[in-house]
């Protein structure tokens, strides 16, 4: 067994990651809340009005990155179900099944923040736009992988048929997309590109960027801590977890 | 000792299913009558108008044949499971996934087939324009093979649940979606005049995909719910 | 064809039909049964003994492939199995019979000769009359008695072309004629080299020969070498 594999095996077992993720969680939210702040201040104060949209469209500062992280939730939830099933290896199967309500979270902000951004935009709350509807199709998918892991009675088989869901759905994924699009063009002509072409201001992207990473390590933050619990859930009859409660117990 | 080819037990399996459904056939009329009741409730939501039914009459029969066969998906391997022929199915030496694709198949015979069947006289309903009438049937011959397919692999998933028909509804809707918009897509623009093979073709595409595949998928979601 | 008295003789010799080795079964990291190491050879009957919850069932899921252990081997005539070598050579009765109640009861053995393919010189009818139910070829399975149905699902074991027979509680729903009926196959079936494991909550102890036991209990740890002894004892 060569290092490598080694140390997954090791940061694989159940309470060197509980102990791992304990002490990185804090970090990730402390980090994630700076940046957002810096991204939100950036975005918010310094930078420019938007000569078409006014200030209406400040809401990308928000709307975009967890329209990113809604997907990217959705293949870190995927990756996992997929290392899961070959590999069989359980904490991947926690990972995976920690990600789906965060994934689902950000996909519903996305929707909330498309919605309010709407009004101004079109004058109604919703529109049935190809980018919005492909996202409230990913959020039902969500909801159909919590739905599952949490009608199954036995935990393991729980997530390992949930993950299988999320890998089914990470192959409907782009059919969506795709076919949400024609849908959209044939019902629609051309449909009000939020987003155009057109060139972004520098002082609007870096707090755009900043923001999607503070997103990115506000979910891995929230995925360790939310692991954390799934592996004292499904650990809660073994030794390691015994001697957390008792220690927590005496303290 | 003969342990039998497969072609005998797929055989078997078809005869064995087609002989249930015969022996229960009243039970075969449900989902044409509940196809039947939707349809009836548009009008009756929204007003007698011809010219306004007639603009989503293509869509509210693909709708109510979705929702139709999506009732009768429960009883894929709902009694199969109870009684325990499934296990036996599983422990057979042939290739599940073939098994379950016959299974598959003569479900789809025995609960599609007959709503497509009526869907044009479920389209005189909603007073469907005469040029759309058999672009929908083309469509629907097309798209619910895939429904049952992909439905399958979900009923799969949830098999040993006791009460699974809401969670199987949510499972299986946001997989539904992009047959649904190129199914009824198909309708809609033989309605307004546009070319309509291009959906047609791309869910011939997606059914030969899924021939393949959901039977696999469908075997390994069921070893996942037996185990 | 030899004398049937050289039989279980010859059967030693070879590989055993079924070995265990190391065999357990966790869900969810709790225990069901095992590690447990047993050997069946051609010609044996083996009954399970356990309380209610030991394990009894799981283990013959587990055998029959249904389920996969969490540690530990399979060894069927000597080679470790998969899935695909297992299910051509098992049998399983389990607790749902696996009968269809609208079809007759030959209607439910013809499906399953054409499922699992049938032993040489039976066919569903004589199986049918192999388990005392001939006349009642046409009747449906639903309009049977549970000890009838219980026969029909044994025809179906018996119509299996297989050496190893998984029978859950197969002397449940019996009458004395039906028990009398299970030991006479189980016999007739180990005399012609094939292999048998039976769970019973020890009433109905299969009675014919000697059958081994193979005592299953909750629980881990000790358990392993108080397995090993008690199957040292039977032999």
């Amino acid at each position: 067994m060569n290092a490598l594999t080694l140390w997954f095996h090791k940061i694989g077992s159940p309470p060197t990651f509980y102990r791992i993720a304990g002490a990185l969680a804090p970090w990730c939210y402390g980090i994630a809340l700076l940046l957002g702040l810096v991204a939100l201040y950036g975005g918010l104060v310094l930078a420019p009005r938007d000569y078409q949209q006014g200030d209406a469209y400040r809401i990308i500062f928000i709307h975009v990155p967890c329209a990113w992280m809604s997907l990217f939730a959705y293949f870190f939830m995927a990756a996992n179900a997929f290392v899961a099933l070959v590999w069989r290896i359980k904490l991947s199967e926690i990972l995976a099944m920690a990600s789906a309500p965060i994934g689902a979270a950000f996909t519903f902000i996305t929707l909330v923040t498309g919605s309010l951004w709407g009004k101004p935009m079109w004058g109604t709350w919703w529109t049935w736009d190809a980018r919005l509807t492909s996202e409230l199709v990913l959020l039902f998918l969500y909801f159909g992988v919590m739905g599952l892991y949490a009608a199954i009675e036995d935990r393991r088989q729980a997530a390992r048929a949930a993950g299988f869901l999320a890998l089914i759905g990470i192959v409907n994924l782009p059919i969506v997309h795709f076919s949400v699009n024609w849908w959209n063009t044939l019902h629609q002509g051309s449909t009000v590109r939020l987003m155009g072409p057109s060139k972004i201001d520098s002082a609007m992207i870096w707090p755009l960027l900043t923001m999607a990473l503070a997103t990115h390590i506000w979910f891995f933050g929230s995925v360790l801590a939310r692991t954390r619990i799934g592996l004292l859930e499904l650990d809660a009859g073994k030794d390691w977890v015994r001697k957390i409660a008792l220690d927590q117990q005496r303290a | 000792m003969s342990s039998g080819s497969t072609l005998a037990a797929c055989s078997a399996l078809v005869r064995r299913d087609l002989t249930l459904v015969w022996r229960r056939r009243g039970d075969a009329l449900n989902p044409i009558l509940f196809a039947l009741i939707v349809i009836a409730l548009f009008p009756l939501a929204l007003g007698p108008e011809p010219q306004q039914l007639q603009r989503i009459a293509a869509g509210v029969v693909f709708v109510a044949l979705l929702l139709a066969g999506l009732l009768a998906l429960d009883t894929l391997f709902r009694s199969d499971y109870e009684d325990g022929s499934l296990e036996q199915l599983v422990l057979s030496s042939h290739p599940l996934s073939l098994l379950l694709a016959c299974k598959i198949a003569v479900h789809w015979l025995t609960t599609a087939l007959p709503l497509i069947v009526v869907a044009p006289l479920l389209g005189e309903l909603l007073h469907l324009a005469d040029s759309v009438r058999w672009v929908l049937v083309a469509a629907l011959l097309l798209a619910t093979p895939l429904l049952s397919l992909i439905g399958a692999v979900c009923v799969a998933l949830t098999v040993g649940m006791h009460r699974s028909g809401m969670l199987l509804a949510l499972l299986v809707l946001p997989l539904y979606v992009p047959v649904l918009i190129f199914g009824a897509g198909a309708c809609n623009a033989a309605q307004i005049g546009l070319p309509y093979l291009a959906p047609l073709l791309w869910l011939a595409a997606a059914l030969v995909l899924a021939l393949v595949l959901a039977p696999l998928a469908c075997a390994a979601a069921l070893r996942i719910s037996l185990s | 064809m030899p004398p049937i008295s050289d039989t279980s003789h010859d059967f030693h010799d070879r590989p055993p039909l079924l070995e265990a080795r190391g065999l357990a079964f966790a869900r969810n990291d709790e225990p069901i049964f095992g590690p447990l190491d047993f050997s069946l050879h051609a010609g044996e009957v083996a009954l399970i003994e356990g309380d209610n919850g030991a394990g009894k069932t799981t283990l013959l899921r587990v055998l029959s492939g249904l389920l996969a252990p969490s540690s530990g081997e399979i060894r069927l005539r000597g080679e470790p199995l998969t899935l695909a070598r297992l299910s051509p050579q098992v049998a399983l009765l389990s607790h749902q019979a696996g009968l269809k109640h609208e079809l007759t009861a030959l209607e439910n053995l013809r499906f399953a000769a054409g499922l699992h393919g049938q032993r040489k010189g039976l066919s569903p009818m004589t199986a049918l009359a192999g388990v005392g139910l001939d006349g009642y070829a046409d009747v449906p399975t639903r309009q049977l008695s549970a000890g009838q149905k219980k026969r029909v699902a044994l025809a179906r074991v018996l119509l299996a072309p297989v050496a190893l027979w998984l029978l859950d509680e197969p002397y449940a729903n019996l009458d004395l004629d039906g028990i009398k009926l299970v030991n006479r196959l189980l016999e007739r079936h180990a005399n012609g080299g094939g292999t048998a494991l039976i769970t019973s909550h020890g009433a109905y102890a299969y009675t014919s020969g000697t059958p081994r036991r193979i005592p299953l209990r909750p629980g881990i740890g000790h358990r392993q070498s108080a397995i090993e002894t008690a199957a040292e004892q039977v032999r």
